[in-house]
């Protein structure tokens, strides 16, 4: 399994394994809930702990996902600055994610059901 | 503003190298160039968004966008064109010495009408670059067929390649002229050149002018509605 002196990094590792077959959900997720741009979904990133997620990643993402027809962006006056092009579920993307969610709810249940210890199956020495 | 030229300025010679168009290029910029401008607004960085490996970058963005990349192949398309035309130099030559003697012998030309000097030399010279230039064109056409486009590169070859040669003769000519036709080997190097600089021009403006595309939508589906948020 993993060597404890190099357990930081590859925890790290671990965790971008991990998330890279879930990126593409939680940004269908969080565009679910309010309509952002690019680098303001970064941060939504960040406030739900993948503070990890950069801009440079995420953005080729949301580019295929558009590409796909999950998110829409439209330009988007600003009081403050710039025009922003923000990015949104589309019907599509909504059903994508129904979908998804379904799935990772069976997979973490499945997961989790073999994580969790039962009673009759004490750890071996 | 001039860090998301600079980004954008490496962005594109990163498409440019990975082939892809330049329609989609403009596409990917100005996409790219609003989400930064609204990122620099928010206080972002955009060179530190990008991250130090701004090609790879643009590599991923390119192939998430699935646009289509088509690499010119100037390279092989120079050297095809080249190798073509040395054979059909070679091939011409062998049919005209077979041939002359034999239309010399069929042909008889009456004494009493006389050949204007401008219609032999157009055939006594453009016949065999015809020649040549079909051998270039063939050569490309059959071994580049690997090649997207190649057959309009080869059209367009068969088109800008005799142009570029009524080009470059009366300037090639005028450089003899001027060095009062002198036969030293620099001269003839220079000649030689300048012909094979305007053929292997007219050759590269033909595979540009063939990869030439409509530029193509890269945005979303036209029935992708939006979810209400």
């Amino acid at each position: 399994m993993v060597v404890a002196e190099g357990q930081p990094t590859d925890d790290n590792d671990r965790q971008t394994q991990l998330l890279r077959g879930v990126l593409d959900m939680c940004l269908l997720a969080l565009l679910s809930r309010e309509p952002a741009h690019g680098y303001e979904l970064v941060r939504r990133m960040e406030s739900a702990g993948f503070s990890t997620i950069s801009y440079g990643t995420l953005y080729p993402l949301l580019t295929r996902m558009r590409r796909l027809g999950l998110v829409a962006d439209e330009q988007q006056i600003s009081p403050t600055g710039p025009p922003r092009k923000v990015y949104a579920l589309t019907r599509a993307g909504r059903a994508r994610l129904d979908a998804w969610q379904n799935q990772w709810t069976r997979f973490a249940g499945t997961v989790d059901a073999i994580l969790v210890p039962t009673d009759h199956s004490p750890p071996r020495s | 503003m001039e860090t998301i030229d600079s980004v954008l300025s490496e962005a594109d010679r990163a498409w440019r190298a990975y082939g892809v168009s330049s329609a989609d290029r403009r596409v990917l910029a100005a996409d790219l160039r609003l989400d930064l401008a609204a990122a620099a607004a928010d206080g972002g960085d955009p060179v530190q968004l990008v991250g130090g490996d701004v090609a790879g970058f643009a590599r991923r963005l390119a192939d998430e966008a699935a646009v289509r990349r088509v690499r010119p192949e100037y390279h092989r398309l120079l050297l095809t064109a080249l190798a073509g035309a040395l054979l059909g130099s070679l091939l011409g030559a062998g049919i005209f010495t077979a041939l002359y003697p034999l239309l010399v012998r069929l042909i008889d030309i009456p004494r009493s009408i006389e050949i204007p000097v401008q219609v032999a030399v157009v055939v006594y010279y453009g016949v065999p670059a015809a020649v040549v230039v079909a051998g270039a064109v063939t050569a490309v056409r059959l071994r580049l067929r690997d090649l997207p486009q190649i057959r309009r590169t080869a059209l367009l070859m068969s088109l800008l390649l005799p142009a570029a040669g009524i080009v470059v003769t009366p300037i090639t000519m005028a450089y003899a002229w001027s060095t009062d036709y002198s036969t030293a080997p620099e001269v003839l190097v220079v000649e030689v050149v300048m012909v094979l600089a305007a053929l292997a021009g007219a050759t590269v403006l033909a595979r540009r002018l063939s990869l030439r595309e409509r530029r193509r939508a890269t945005g979303a589906a036209p029935d992708a509605a939006v979810e209400p948020a």
